[in-house]
């Protein structure tokens, strides 16, 4: 239990030597942009951005809120199917058989090629994002829930069958539970990659989102307005992760999982 | 009442259990001792219903094992804990009787822990016992079922021979106490014929039974008892006939 605890805490170090790095870092894109005189329309100094960001809060925020939109219905629907197409995949064997190996080749097939091909079926529409982040979320989910619900060890249900318990008690009270690791692990690519998704598709099809601003700002030679969305999103991106990393957090030490095996 | 006739299990040609015949009666504690592979884990997987008989038949106090397993008659205890990590060893006690949807009793729970040495202990995760403790806890889950019948693969298998030993000694006084009737397997011969009060020895190509002893020592068994001549006497015999069936 102490350890635990130990492991859990965030040392002082975890946090003195990120937030000076960081500092440094905002430091030399200052000195960058100020000593070597780069011109501001090129590299815009962390103080114009900054203004840029101070200056019209709301433009951001609804971007940001756009963009977040198409993060969680696509990775709500791409989450959802994944972990539902896990269980037929843990469960039915002669559907594993059949598909498993599909879903490990499709992989390597980058799916940002896909998204001119939904342009066409779907239209310009936020539709189009949507399925754009599902389909970029559901294949880390799919697969490593898919692991996570081969995990248990053959005795457990073993174990189940004996008091003759059926597939259902055993995927609540036995895989489940012991898949919560992976899930998590899926979980984290994901998120991540949800983001990716809704950024890309919001340069294809978008007319609103943070990727929209980035494209238009391009578009514009506005690097500060760029830099400013960059901001917005790198927050966007580290919250979802945080939040996912909270909850599995608070998952395992509810379940006492660091004891899993 | 455990009845097996002419059972036998085979995997894609291979053997592992022929033409057995085997009667146990109620409140029998029966070892099942041979070598690796001579079939007797298949043996008590077919009895307990986790393995289907190529041919031949199972009954379990009349009935397919099947029916035994619904009713929560069947109580497992495998080589592995198989304790669930994320619950107390209280939880884990009670969840099984749970899921045979029996009336639940954790009051009976806590004491039989209790009595199994566990006080002060109900509340840690597995994690947190040792192996012999995890052990005393799967053996409560088993008797806590409330099953007429408990079937044991090598419970001790993972464990240091004194804890063996122990635990070997706390087994025999629970059957005396619960009554049930136990089918224990085991690759020890002293083992078998400490707990049992009928060995059966297994042989393996095509796993059989080669012989059955009534074990002849005093009851209540205590370690006393693995020190004595006759207990030395019987591991000889059970030994003698184990080799001879392989020359």
């Amino acid at each position: 239990m102490s350890e635990r605890a130990e492991t859990g805490r965030i040392a002082g170090s975890d946090v003195v030597y990120p937030t000076a790095a960081l500092c440094a870092g905002v430091a030399l894109w200052w000195a960058l942009a100020r000593l070597l005189e780069i011109p501001s329309f090129l590299l815009p100094s962390p103080a114009t951005v900054a203004a840029r960001l101070a200056g019209n809060p709301e433009l951001y925020l609804a971007n940001a809120v756009s963009t977040l939109e198409k993060v969680v219905y696509g990775g709500a629907i791409g989450i959802g199917a994944g972990v539902a197409l896990a269980v037929f995949v843990a469960y039915v064997p002669w559907f594993r058989r059949a598909v498993y190996p599909y879903l490990v080749t499709v992989r390597v097939l980058p799916k940002l090629a896909v998204a001119p091909l939904l342009l066409i079926y779907l239209g310009t529409g936020t539709a189009t994002a949507i399925v754009f982040v599902a389909l970029i979320t559901f294949f880390p989910l799919v697969l490593n829930a898919a692991a996570g619900l081969d995990r248990a060890p053959a005795a457990h249900r073993d174990l189940l069958r004996s008091v003759g318990a059926g597939p259902l008690e055993r995927l609540l009270y036995v895989d489940v539970p012991y898949a919560i690791p992976d899930v998590f692990a899926g979980l984290k690519q994901s998120v991540t990659l949800a983001v990716v998704g809704a950024v890309v598709s919001e340069w294809v099809v978008a007319d609103d989102g943070l990727g929209f601003l980035i494209l238009s700002g391009s578009e514009n030679v506005r690097p500060d307005v760029m830099l400013a969305a960059l901001v917005v999103l790198l927050i966007v991106g580290l919250a979802l992760y945080g939040l996912v990393a909270v909850a599995q957090g608070y998952v395992h030490d509810r379940l006492g999982l660091e004891a899993l095996d | 009442m455990i009845d097996l006739e002419n059972l036998t299990v085979t995997f894609d040609g291979f053997t592992a259990v022929a033409d057995v015949d085997l009667r146990i009666d109620d409140g029998e504690f029966v070892t099942v001792v041979g070598p690796s592979g001579c079939g007797k884990t298949t043996l008590l997987r077919a009895i307990g219903g986790l393995q289907e008989p190529t041919r031949g038949t199972v009954a379990v106090d009349d009935r397919p094992p099947s029916a035994a397993q619904e009713t929560g008659d069947i109580g497992f205890v495998f080589q592995q804990h198989t304790l669930l990590p994320w619950k107390s060893a209280l939880e884990n006690v009670v969840f099984l009787r749970e899921l045979a949807d029996e009336p639940p009793d954790r009051a009976g729970a806590r004491a039989l822990l209790e009595t199994m040495g566990l006080e002060g202990f109900e509340d840690a995760r597995p994690a947190a016992l040792s192996g012999g403790m995890k052990q005393r806890v799967a053996i409560a889950r088993a008797i806590h079922l409330g099953a007429d019948v408990l079937l044991m693969d090598e419970p001790f298998g993972e464990l240091d021979e004194i804890t063996r030993d122990e635990l070997g000694v706390e087994i025999r006084a629970l059957w005396r106490r619960e009554r049930k009737t136990v089918v224990f397997v085991t690759h020890s011969v002293p083992e078998a014929v400490f707990l049992g009060d009928r060995c059966v020895v297994m042989c393996d190509r095509p796993g059989r039974i080669e012989a059955t002893f009534d074990v002849d020592l005093p009851s209540p068994r205590d370690a006393e008892a693995l020190g004595s001549r006759a207990f030395q006497e019987q591991v000889a015999t059970v030994r003698r006939t184990l080799h001879e069936s392989y020359e």
